[in-house]
């Protein structure tokens, strides 16, 4: 099997050279394989300018891929020391772990990668240089970004509901036929079925549980606190789901 | 411009996945003849004991479909289904196999108005679709004929005129052979391409279990398929239409000669050249001995052609090849060279438009040009690659 995976990592590398002819294989190891190299790009949003740019960047590829995203590093310190959606090692966080893989589904591939999240991301840091203010928005740091985008995506009235939502997507996936998480009454199917299901489709077993955590931690505050009820039947699913976390 | 192999490779197999058929459809085919063959199984048949055997062969067996393409557009995909009756030769007619099928098809509303008028070996409906290309499937009546070691082997029924006689088949014989040829390569293929199905495919398959092996395309079946499509477009024009190469030749040599070559490229390249190496035969001359000694295609002392049937050696699938000056022997080497040009000389093309335009004709444009890109860079100088961003994501930081 190892060696058709590897087959298929190379043919996204050569449809990634294809287009973009700056990178190259720079090192294989048995846990990575890295690309990188110049990345220069003319992109366009609809509604807003057109960027011109050009960075140094690296992509570690992990042995798992495409069950694990390349991490993306900016190598040639032309981005900011300040700007917040950097590591201090320069590694680039692209999006809350969910909606990463939101849009690499859309294009899974490393040129997929490269075109919907590295050059987007590296579009609207020079966007934000230039006129101080994000042109596709931001997510809030750490948990409560990931909580953010649940509640947005789904449009759903409280945290409770997402920490429903979340657990559902644990315990059960998909099921078309039961009670919407939202809270709403409705089936699944009827209801939230269709962004439930792309849902669960883009979770890895790693993002799912990274979300039950986010979701959960946020909450915590707000139930010490008093501010927030949680239901029974929902207390008694979460520690069920704890137990299955591995830490 | 020399193109590297692997990249060629990787733009046909992009191709061959272009003219197969969707997963999404393949499933809706699936439905169509199970829902036939539900039909049929639930019917009464006089003298009758026992069940109803009921298979697709061809194409949809062995995982070679491509979209059809007559008269330059296509047209419906052909399901062939095996609906076998629990019979005794001795005690039946082929006229009655045949009209007990047509019957009992007829029974049924729906397919009695799909039905064509009866055909020479089978009844068949015709699926006008409305998301894309329709079906067109022919069911094929037959009974159990086992003969020694063939114990797979059918009869099926054979009008000509008013007269109806018996003809013998193997599909399931067959498709059991040709599995042999593709399992090495299967293998290998197939944890992987399901994986990629499923993932691409989600809304119809839950998890990777549900992708039927029927899905998974090694380099052998994309070959196959390749050359199908060649071969659909080379014969286009109807003057040399008839004498086309048929599938089932284009298959079992393919099947034959292929060698476990990992890429779609070098199992192609590989079948190719051994069949034109076969060419001298036309002449009357000699071939290579090794090859000669498989005797996958043989001209006989009488000047007739010989391409056996592995599951059945007395049927021979070239028994036309000689008629009209051996006008079907002599189109069908002609056709293996132009496929040699066509397709795997294409990477020594100097100019990328010639080769862009060269690979549209000789494989379809709808199918080529989506992947062009891989092989064939834009004609200027290397330009800053253009992204549109669409639906992006927001920039995070987990701390």
């Amino acid at each position: 099997m190892e060696g058709l995976v590897r087959r298929e990592l190379q043919s996204q590398i050569d449809e990634l050279r294809k287009k973009h002819s700056g990178l190259a294989v720079i090192s294989e190891t048995d846990t990575e394989v890295i690309v990188a190299g110049k990345l220069p790009f003319e992109a366009s949003a609809d509604g807003l300018e057109t960027i011109t740019g050009s960075f140094d960047v690296e992509i570690r590829i992990p042995t798992d891929y495409p069950e694990q995203l390349p991490q993306a590093k900016e190598i040639g310190n032309q981005i900011d020391s300040n700007y917040e959606h950097r590591y201090p090692d320069g590694t680039l966080c692209l999006a809350v772990p969910i909606e990463e893989r939101r849009v690499f589904a859309q294009q899974p591939t490393l040129l997929g990668f490269f075109d919907r999240l590295v050059i987007p991301y590296l579009y609207g840091y020079s966007f934000w240089k230039k006129h101080g203010y994000h042109p596709f928005d931001e997510a809030e740091h750490g948990y409560e970004g990931i909580l953010r985008h649940y509640m947005d995506s789904l449009q759903l009235k409280d945290e409770v509901a997402a920490l429903r939502v979340i657990c559902f997507l644990f315990e059960y996936g998909y099921r078309g036929h039961h009670d919407c998480p939202c809270g709403s009454g409705r089936r699944v199917r009827v209801c939230h079925g269709q962004r439930l299901r792309a849902l669960h489709d883009y979770h890895t077993t790693q993002t799912r549980q990274m979300d039950f955590v986010a979701i959960l931690n946020n909450c915590l505050k707000k139930i010490d606190d008093g501010s927030l009820q949680i239901p029974d039947a929902l207390r008694i699913q979460i520690l069920r789901i704890l137990g299955k976390c591995k830490s | 411009m020399t193109i590297d192999t692997k990249t060629f490779s990787h733009f046909l197999e992009q191709v061959a996945s272009e003219i197969d058929i969707p997963p999404g459809k393949y499933q809706q085919a699936v439905e169509r003849y199970q829902g036939v063959g539900r039909w049929l199984e639930e019917g009464t048949y006089p003298e009758c004991t026992g069940d109803l055997s009921i298979y697709p062969q061809g194409s949809f067996r062995l995982g070679t479909v491509v979209k059809p393409i007559r008269d330059g557009v296509e047209a419906s995909y052909d399901i062939d289904l095996v609906c076998e009756l629990p019979l005794q030769k001795s005690r039946t007619t082929p006229q009655s196999v045949k009209s007990m099928v047509g019957s009992r098809l007829r029974e049924n509303g729906t397919y009695a108005k799909l039905l064509d008028p009866e055909g020479r070996r089978c009844w068949t409906l015709e699926y006008a679709e409305q998301e894309g290309v329709g079906f067109h499937m022919d069911v094929l009546p037959a009974i159990p004929d086992p003969r020694g070691l063939l114990d797979t082997a059918i009869a099926i029924t054979d009008k000509s005129e008013s007269n109806y006689s018996w003809s013998a088949s193997n599909p399931r014989g067959y498709g059991e052979w040709f599995d042999g040829k593709n399992q090495a390569a299967f293998s290998l293929a197939v944890t992987e391409q399901k994986q990629r199905i499923q993932r691409n495919e989600s809304l119809i398959f839950a998890s990777v279990d549900e992708v039927p092996d029927q899905l998974v395309r090694t380099p052998l079946q994309r070959a196959i398929q390749l050359m199908k499509r060649h071969r659909d477009l080379h014969f286009n024009d109807h003057a040399s239409n008839g004498y086309a190469p048929i599938s089932i030749i284009i298959t079992t040599l393919a099947a034959h000669l292929y060698e476990n070559e990992l890429d779609v490229y070098s199992a192609l390249s590989g079948i190719v050249n051994k069949l034109r190496a076969h060419a001298a035969l036309v002449e009357g001359r000699s071939i290579d001995h090794s090859l000669a000694t498989r005797g996958l295609i043989q001209r006989r002392t009488d000047g007739t052609w010989y391409i056996g049937n592995p599951v059945g050696p007395d049927e021979n699938f070239a028994d036309r090849w000689h008629e009209d000056n051996h006008a079907r022997a002599r189109a069908f080497f002609q056709w293996a060279e132009a496929l040699q040009q066509d397709v795997l000389h294409v990477l020594n093309m100097e100019d990328p438009r010639v080769l862009k335009e060269h690979l549209s004709r000789t494989l379809g444009a709808s199918a080529v040009t989506k992947h062009l890109g891989l092989i064939a860079p834009p004609s200027q100088p290397q330009d800053v690659p253009r992204i549109h961003i669409a639906e992006p994501a927001k920039p995070w930081r987990d701390w």
